[in-house]
């Protein structure tokens, strides 16, 4: 029989993980922004603040541009060695090298400030900017793909260096005789997969191994003008054919 | 004997022996087993009895029989800890299986369940044998002795053994950038000399929020 | 062999034009090539009535037909998956646990009534699938789901094994069900609720066992 592996101060790995679901960040007097409540147990002198505190006034300029959000994460600073997780998902690190990535709000958990964090014009997701190392939530491990490539939207965690998707809808599907009919009787039913998001050109893609989405973050209202998307009310689009619901849902559908 | 058969499922091999696991977290066996349900009343038993402050709720059945038997429960990572003569304090809710070396009964943790959500009372197992304990997602083992104290998140915190020593401590103080939802936090800061058991993830908890 | 385990919640299948795959709906990840998804009518093979029969024995999991060329990825709701492969023999499994299966693979259903008696028709009540269950026989690959990962359990003359319905995930082989209860199980869960038998399986073969009493 063989116990957990006992790890102290010394044997915590730096900035690396420590098992599939739990990552140990060392902080040598430096500071991390981190969501509340992904700090599962520490060692060492570290302090953990709400990014309002004043002193952060420099750090908050350069590093944290998503300002309704504000309110959901800390800076943690001193020295020690700290551990994160969250709900047992898998966790990874990533590293950013003067480059970009966009991730969706809610896998987001830790980063360096080195790195910026913006909104991304697409709803939902967050963008980070940079050089530096930041820690993200999966459910299960994340795979990366290189495009062309479509994926469900919900499976997608996010992108770096790839133009932003686009939607695709099934041709089969858009045309199909049986379209309008599915969508309000449930026969024959929707494959519930007319709806992809497309990739092109170069770039990464990380992929979730599951369709159960995490709780999204709110990554804060972008201002009321036009031009932004997402600006209008939200939830308020037009519903796509064959979304799931109404009708479909009376026939256990 | 107690062997873990991939992460989240134990298999404990029986030879007319008996082990103590968390009601109906059998999953399969081969040979012939008989469960016996752990009802109150005798020292062995009054002791694995969840207490809550809602009420009490037995938790547990004893297994004997001849073959193997294997233990699951809604799919969490599980831990071996060996003890010999040690104590191990654990979640009730935390605790799978224990050998017949092992006697379990129940500590007065005050403080620290009443922030985590989970109970008044720890489970001790104490002895000389192999428990089982369960996770949400694998559990990490943290060494504490006299130069590292060590800070736990009370949702995080599943079980520990040794010498220990735990203060319960808030202090994490958050002001927001809107100057609302400021709150504080609380930790267990634990000294001594022991192992802590962590989880990758939170109970809901009423102070842990950083 | 058409499924690659990318990790314990993925798997990935090549597309071959002619060979068509089942998979559940819904159950797509992403995929790259000209792939077409098709809501299946008819539940796989068997025509309507078949599809009549399934949905009103509860097992009118909406499977599609996925064609094409290309490669496609799978997993859902964060379930572990299994894959098994079967040479010839029958695999029995509830279909809402199927995730992808290859096209070649003949499908039925079975009323578990029909090996087990009415102790058959408890265990569905029990596993709160239905009475029928799912059968895929032939040679092929079947990708299925379970909650928190499984194990495999192997089947031999003399050797029986006891299963928690609520745990049962599927079994292969020459076995035979019925349900029996272990000496004190019934008074410890409750006496007269399902939940205090075990599934019996004996004869040859293998089952697998989640590490869950969750159904998906």
């Amino acid at each position: 029989m063989s116990g957990p592996v006992v790890f102290d101060p010394m044997t915590l790995p730096s900035d690396d993980n420590v098992n599939a679901y739990t990552f140990c960040v060392e902080l040598k007097g430096s500071q991390w922004f981190l969501q509340k409540g992904k700090m599962i147990a520490y060692y060492g002198r570290i302090e953990f603040n709400g990014i309002g505190h004043g002193r952060f006034q420099g750090l908050i300029r350069t590093s944290f541009h998503s300002p309704l959000h504000a309110a959901d994460w800390v800076v943690a600073e001193g020295s020690g060695k700290m551990l994160l997780a969250d709900r047992a998902f898998d966790v990874n690190s990533y590293d950013l090298d003067d480059g970009n990535l966009t991730i969706r709000s809610g896998n987001l958990l830790a980063y360096q400030p080195t790195l910026a964090l913006k909104q991304s014009i697409v709803p939902g997701f967050l963008t980070l900017i940079g050089t530096g190392k930041f820690v993200a939530a999966s459910n299960g491990p994340v795979v990366f793909m290189e495009p062309p490539l479509r994926v469900d939207p919900q499976a997608l965690v996010g992108w770096a260096d790839c133009p932003s998707p686009c939607h695709h809808y099934d041709h089969g599907y858009m045309t199909g005789v049986m379209g309008g009919l599915r969508a309000f009787t449930g026969i024959g039913g929707a494959s519930g997969e007319e709806h992809q998001f497309e990739f092109v050109g170069a770039g990464t893609v990380l992929l979730q191994s599951s369709e159960a989405l995490m709780a999204e973050q709110p990554t804060g209202a972008v201002p009321q003008q036009a031009g932004i998307p997402g600006a209008g009310q939200p939830g308020s689009g037009p519903r796509r054919p064959g979304q799931r619901g109404d009708f479909q849902h009376h026939f256990g559908l | 004997m107690f062997r873990l058969q991939g992460s989240k499922t134990l298999a404990v091999d029986l030879a007319g022996d008996a082990v103590k696991a968390k009601n109906g977290s059998m999953v399969a066996y081969d040979g012939r087993m008989t469960f016996k349900k752990m009802t109150g009343g005798g020292e062995g038993l009054r002791g694995m009895v969840t207490r809550r402050l809602t009420g009490e709720q037995m938790a547990v059945m004893e297994v004997t029989g001849q073959g193997t038997c294997f233990f699951a429960d809604r799919a969490s990572e599980i831990s071996l800890v060996s003890l010999h003569g040690d104590k191990l304090y654990v979640e009730a809710s935390n605790l799978l299986c224990t050998d017949s070396g092992l006697r379990t009964g129940t500590t007065f943790t005050g403080m620290r369940g009443s922030a985590a959500g989970n109970g008044l009372f720890t489970t001790t197992v104490e002895g000389t044998g192999q428990a089982a304990i369960m996770s949400d997602g694998s559990a990490v083992a943290l060494r504490v002795s006299a130069q590292y104290p060590l800070f736990v998140d009370p949702g995080a915190y599943i079980a520990h053994q040794g010498n220990l020593q735990q203060h319960f401590q808030s202090g994490v103080n958050f002001r927001t950038l809107m100057g609302e939802g400021s709150g504080e936090s609380f930790q267990i800061r634990f000294e001594g000399e022991g192992l802590v058991y962590v989880q990758p993830s939170e109970r809901n908890t009423i102070g842990g929020n950083v | 062999m058409p499924f690659r385990e990318i990790n314990s919640k993925m798997v990935e299948a090549t597309v071959i034009p002619g060979q068509k795959m089942f998979s559940q709906r819904g159950a797509m990840l992403a995929y790259r090539g000209e792939v077409s998804f098709t809501p299946n009518i008819q539940g796989g093979q068997g025509g309507v009535m078949s599809m009549i029969g399934r949905r009103m024995a509860n097992e009118a999991t909406p499977l599609m037909t996925v064609e094409g060329s290309g490669t496609v990825m799978f997993g859902h709701g964060g379930h572990h998956i299994q894959v098994i492969n079967l040479t010839g023999d029958t695999l029995y499994v509830e279909a809402d646990r199927l995730l992808a299966f290859d096209g070649t693979l003949q499908q039925g259903t079975m009323f578990m009534g029909s090996q087990g008696g009415v102790m058959g028709m408890v265990r569905g009540q029990v596993s709160g699938q239905g009475l029928f269950t799912t059968t895929l026989k032939g040679h092929g690959a079947v990708a299925v789901m379970a909650h928190g990962g499984v194990i495999e359990l192997p089947i031999a003359p003399g050797r029986e094994v006891h299963v928690d319905p609520q745990a049962y995930v599927a079994h292969h082989g020459d076995v035979t069900n019925k349900l029996s209860t272990a000496l004190g199980w019934r008074e410890m869960v409750g006496r007269g609720s399902g939940e205090g038998f075990q599934l019996e399986l004996s004869g040859s073969g293998a089952v697998y066992v989640q590490a869950s009493e969750e159904k998906l």
